[in-house]
């Protein structure tokens, strides 16, 4: 069988020397490529894709039905709709001064951000190879907070969509980002730059149907006092996988993220957050609410990392799973990588069924099995609610 | 009301009750009193539909529908509230949303409007008056950080605006201090009409100097070994149970 990175390198070739690609950009994409070379396609034994079935990356989605319909491109209360399709990115009415756009070939290469991917993140290295669309968008405002939603509407519902972001968000701004997934079959990797002083809510809504698949990469590089609230919501799909980093690269800044993760029927979710405390002072607070039903399967986890001399770090992570039906996997174990002693951490995690006693109480009132389950279930993902 | 004849069951895999019979006619109050573990609490979840609790013979007949046979959400509907001897804890949901949703889950399985929040607020109202509930606890999360007392008031409270028509109350006065055990008390004389009636279970005879029974059961050894009036609370007080035995 013909291995995925042997893909890859396939669909490479084609658009490798793409002359309307600026030549910086090229000379990323070949080094990905030697990269490539050296590295075994991505299986089970790799941490990151113990729970999931991997060999979906490369499966037809033939059984793509309608998309799913509750979604929709509104702006909603947004001050501004950014659209990302095979065009590029398109501002949705007038772009607003406190924002800049700039797409790949217009973007300088010192905006793009070199990240090391390794074996464990073979599938994200993918995306440096074979990156197509995406770019760099500012955003510079003193003013109230602003709130940008930006969809992923790309029309080719099967073939992938490798998708490269950089936001960079200047000192002192307030901004709330929502990405959005409309339709496409995406692998994307967001690298989100945050000077000092600069307050951050990132919502990721990847809602998808039976046979959808998106897979993640998210990095977040903090100056110093920044905020960032990072909500997730990761509902269906064949194939879910989103991977956030978080490096504190100077002191007193914050990380406090939510994810809720749910799956049914077989779809596999894996969602992991990495948080690299490399400085004094930094705070982050981790929180998952993840529930599985049917056959499916969910894999997330949280993982601390504490240098030498980062002290006063304070890290909580707090997981918790429920299963719905006796075939239905979950994996979870929250981990703490600590080379200082003044650090206060607390962490959990656990797995079970619903409450039964929680169950019949509220039946013995009048209310039925089925909403009685559904009041539990929210009152659980509302614990995740970060924003 | 109520006509339980000859009921088995088991709580887990325990047989506990054990021929257990008891009418209940409408209107009526019955005190049922009995040692630690004699199956008092197995038989109010029997009553509410407790799906630990299985019954293996016998039958539970409530207003003309044979109980054992109803959904616990079908039996609260058709008048059925169990004020929990342990009542449950539930993070994350408010009592007032709570309580509306089972009222108006109530009111949906009888056919009737649902009420809505304007006129839900203003029954509430009335309901901590007249029970001298702290209305501070109605916007937290149901029992969740309630002292043990408050949580039994809770219990009654729910059943003010529930307004059932066979309440259990399984030990609502453990636990009470006086002035608790009087709101109580008087949360049930409240609700009482000749179409409603109450089960009380019980260990002490100082509740129903403030709650009238018409009669006192002793459940021993899963069944109804005494009946008789408010004086035999008084002598369970005085001589325990051991004479029963004699
Ligand atoms: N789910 C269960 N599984 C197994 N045994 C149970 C279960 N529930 C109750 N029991 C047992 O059934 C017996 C009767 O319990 P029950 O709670 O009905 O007693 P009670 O009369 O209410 O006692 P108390 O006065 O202490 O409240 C006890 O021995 C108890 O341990
Ligand atoms: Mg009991």
């Amino acid at each position: 069988m013909v291995g995925l990175i042997n893909n890859w390198m396939t669909q490479a070739e084609a658009s490798l020397d793409d002359s309307k690609q600026p030549s910086w950009l090229q000379l990323k994409r070949q080094t990905a490529q030697q990269q490539l070379q050296q590295l075994d396609d991505p299986s089970r034994t790799l941490e990151l894709w113990r729970y999931a079935d991997v060999s979906r990356l490369s499966k037809s989605l033939n059984s793509v039905v309608a998309p799913s319909q509750s979604k929709s491109a509104d702006s909603g209360e947004t001050d501004l709709l950014i659209v990302l399709n095979e065009s590029g990115y398109t501002c949705i009415g007038q772009q607003p001064e406190w924002l800049t756009i700039q797409s790949l070939v217009e973007m300088a290469a010192q905006d793009w951000q070199d990240i090391t991917f390794d074996q464990e993140t073979v599938v994200n290295l993918a995306n440096t190879l074979l990156v197509q669309s995406g770019g760099l968008i500012t955003v510079k405002t003193t003013q109230q907070p602003v709130h940008i939603k930006l969809v992923y509407d790309f029309a080719d519902p099967e073939a992938w969509q490798y998708v490269r972001n950089h936001f960079n968000i200047a000192g002192g701004t307030k901004v709330h980002i929502t990405e959005q997934h409309q339709t496409g079959r995406i692998n994307a990797v967001n690298v989100y730059r945050l000077a000092a002083g600069a307050e951050l809510i990132r919502q990721q809504d990847i809602q998808l149907n039976v046979a959808e698949q998106f897979v993640s990469y998210n990095q977040f590089d903090t100056a110093q006092n920044v905020d960032v609230v990072n909500m997730n919501h990761h509902i269906g799909g064949s194939l879910q996988h989103h991977h956030h980093v978080v490096n504190f690269n100077a002191e007193r800044s914050k990380y406090k993220s939510g994810s809720i993760n749910k799956s049914f029927d077989d779809n596999n979710i894996t969602d992991i957050v990495n948080v690299n405390h490399h400085f004094k002072y930094n705070q982050s607070d981790v929180t998952h609410r993840s529930i599985a039903k049917d056959r499916s399967q969910i894999f997330n986890n949280a993982k601390a990392y504490v240098a030498v001399g980062a002290d006063q770090t304070e890290i909580e992570q707090d997981l918790k799973n429920i299963l719905l039906s006796p075939d239905a996997k979950i994996f979870s174990k929250p981990e703490l990588e600590v080379y200082t002693d003044e650090v206060v951490a607390a962490h959990g995690s656990t797995i079970g069924a619903l409450d039964d006693t929680v169950l019949f109480y509220l039946q013995s009132r009048g209310i039925d099995i089925e909403q009685s389950r559904d009041i539990m279930i929210e009152s659980f993902e509302r614990e995740a609610l970060v924003c | 009301m109520l006509k339980v004849d000859n009921v088995f069951a088991k709580a887990g895999e325990k047989e506990i009750l054990k021929g257990l019979s008891l009418t209940v006619k409408p209107g009526e109050v019955h005190a049922i009193m009995g040692p630690n573990g004699s199956g008092k609490s197995t038989f109010g979840n029997l009553l509410a539909g407790m799906p630990y609790v299985t019954p293996q013979s016998g039958s539970v007949e409530y207003m003309g529908k044979d109980l054992l046979s109803l959904e616990p959400a079908e039996r609260a509907a058709e008048g059925v509230f169990l004020a929990f001897q342990y009542p449950v804890e539930i993070p994350g949901v408010n009592n007032m949303y709570f309580l509306r949703t089972a009222l108006n889950a109530q009111r949906k399985y009888r056919g009737e409007e649902p009420m809505d929040s304007a006129q839900f607020l203003r029954m509430v109202k009335q309901k901590i008056k007249d029970l001298n509930m702290r209305d501070d606890l109605l916007k937290r999360p149901v029992n969740v950080g309630f002292s043990g007392g408050e949580k039994k008031r809770n219990e009654v409270f729910q059943m003010g605006v529930l307004e059932p028509k066979l309440a259990i109350l399984d030990e609502t006065d453990s636990g009470l201090d006086i002035d608790a055990l009087k709101i109580v008390a008087d949360g049930v004389n409240h609700l009482r009409s000749p179409d409603r009636s109450f089960i009380i279970i019980t260990h002490y005879q100082r509740l129903l100097d403030y709650i009238k029974p018409d009669y006192v059961h002793v459940l021993a050894d899963g069944k109804i070994a005494k009946t008789g009036d408010k004086s035999l609370a008084f002598e369970l007080e005085e001589q325990g149970y051991g004479w029963l035995n004699k």
